[in-house]
């Protein structure tokens, strides 16, 4: 099994996903495909991510069952505690330039900023 | 409105989280970790048999609820992972279970049947009918001294005995503060799947007088076949973390022996050895007011 939900991607991008996968919600994408498959389309939302986000969820062999790998600004960070990996969810520094904090806050385009995110 | 939590099985579950730094409290009902900079971390705390919380954890009680609610036991513990509390009960400690085991443990007959069980199951075979519990442990503490001996020269290193203090971390050698960090991990699940399958820790056959004595019965069976070789394997490379690769290694020994699996069902092997039925409730006895639904998890699991 294999997700990929991008954010805030160029129309162009999310075409080419729909080629392999199914658009199952306005930019969450499914299918089952091999790892060499993935990592093709990887690379693919790699070079067509552009200012936007995505994250890809694939199922694995290993404890937790799943793996995931992101790429773009967001707040949300995976985090890798002893070999299952967690998200942590980056505070809002309050730097936005729209002044408008949202709980989310990933639309408003407020990133990390200069927070130290942890590794 | 949401459905009530209700716990899942032990079998579902990734084995264990080592949480430092930070306060574990419940955020929009999700449980989550909060550092001093603000970052929050959702814990899939229902997904997790146990929890262990490091130094420098604060726990909120509306965190305790929830891990109580859906199953995950909490334990505190030391420096590289060795217990010094735990607290929280996943299990509901069902009362039929609890007499069920105590009196297992209570009758001679059925205790040496269930111990003799639990020998058979260590040694992977039957043993002499004729043996005392003495000479069955005399046998086990050869043929585990062996295995210590034969681990160390198989992954090529000196092995001085199993020695640790308790009170002094730092004192053990490479392979021995392995040994621990590893055989922690064990018990924290093994704990877990007792209280989870609704028996009392204490209560224990082979092990006696301590708080956690039936999990030790309960990891034993287990030992040699996960944490041991995990251990020394780790200790032999000699990495610069050796906790957290001896925490990897485990999980990934956890996952191929597909150990959560196996220790509900293992337990009512050994007990069922003792062969004593499980005690139905006296004609007298009343009838809860309302009565248990059938939840997702294992038996003992408060639903």
């Amino acid at each position: 099994m294999l997700v990929i939900v991008v954010e805030a991607a160029p129309p162009r991008l999310r075409g080419r996903l729909a080629v392999w996968l199914l658009e199952v919600h306005a930019g969450v994408y499914v299918g089952d495909l091999s790892v060499k498959v993935r990592e093709m389309i990887w690379q693919q939302v790699v070079a067509g991510i552009e200012d936007g986000s995505a994250v890809m969820a694939w199922s694995t062999n290993t404890e937790q069952g799943y793996d995931f790998t992101t790429i773009g600004k967001n707040r949300r960070v995976p985090l890798e505690l002893d070999g299952v990996k967690l998200v942590s969810f980056l505070p809002a520094t309050g730097g936005g330039s729209t002044g408008v904090i949202t709980d989310e806050g990933e639309e408003d385009g407020i990133g990390c900023g200069s927070f130290d995110a942890p590794e | 409105m949401l459905p009530p939590l209700k716990p899942i099985a032990i079998k579902e579950r990734i084995s264990l989280l080592f949480l430092e730094k930070g306060e574990l409290d419940v955020l929009d009902g999700a449980f989550v970790l909060v550092d001093k900079n603000g970052v929050r971390t959702q814990i899939p705390v229902g997904s997790v048999a146990c929890l262990m919380l490091e130094p420098g954890t604060r726990v909120s009680h509306a965190a305790v609820v929830l891990a109580a609610r859906v199953g995950c036991l909490l334990a505190w513990v030391g420096e590289a992972g060795v217990r010094l509390y735990a607290a929280g009960q996943p299990g509901g400690a069902r009362s039929d279970r609890l007499l069920y085991q105590a009196k297992l443990a209570l009758d001679e007959e059925a205790r040496l049947k269930v111990v003799r069980k639990m020998y058979e199951i260590r040694f992977q075979g039957p043993v002499p009918s004729h043996y005392s519990v003495m000479q069955l442990r005399g046998m086990e503490g050869a043929r585990v001294r062996e295995l210590y001996v034969q681990l160390a020269r198989k992954y090529g290193f000196e092995w001085k005995g199993r020695n640790y203090d308790s009170s002094s971390w730092g004192s053990g050698d490479l392979p021995n503060r392995c040994l621990s960090s590893a055989t922690a991990c064990l018990y924290g699940i093994c704990e877990a799947a007792v209280l989870a399958a609704g028996y009392a820790p204490a209560i224990g056959f082979v092990h006696s007088g301590k708080p956690l004595s039936f999990v030790y019965d309960v990891a034993d069976l287990f030992k040699f076949d996960t944490v041991v070789p995990v251990a020394f394997r780790v200790a032999a490379a000699n990495p610069f973390d050796p906790e957290r690769a001896v925490r990897l290694a485990c999980r990934d020994s956890f996952r191929e022996t597909r150990l959560l699996r196996r220790i509900i069902p293992t337990i009512e092997e050994v007990l069922k050895a003792g062969g004593i039925p499980i005690p139905e409730p006296p004609d007298d006895a009343l009838k809860p007011a309302i009565p248990e639904e059938r939840g997702l998890s294992d038996a003992g699991h408060r639903g």
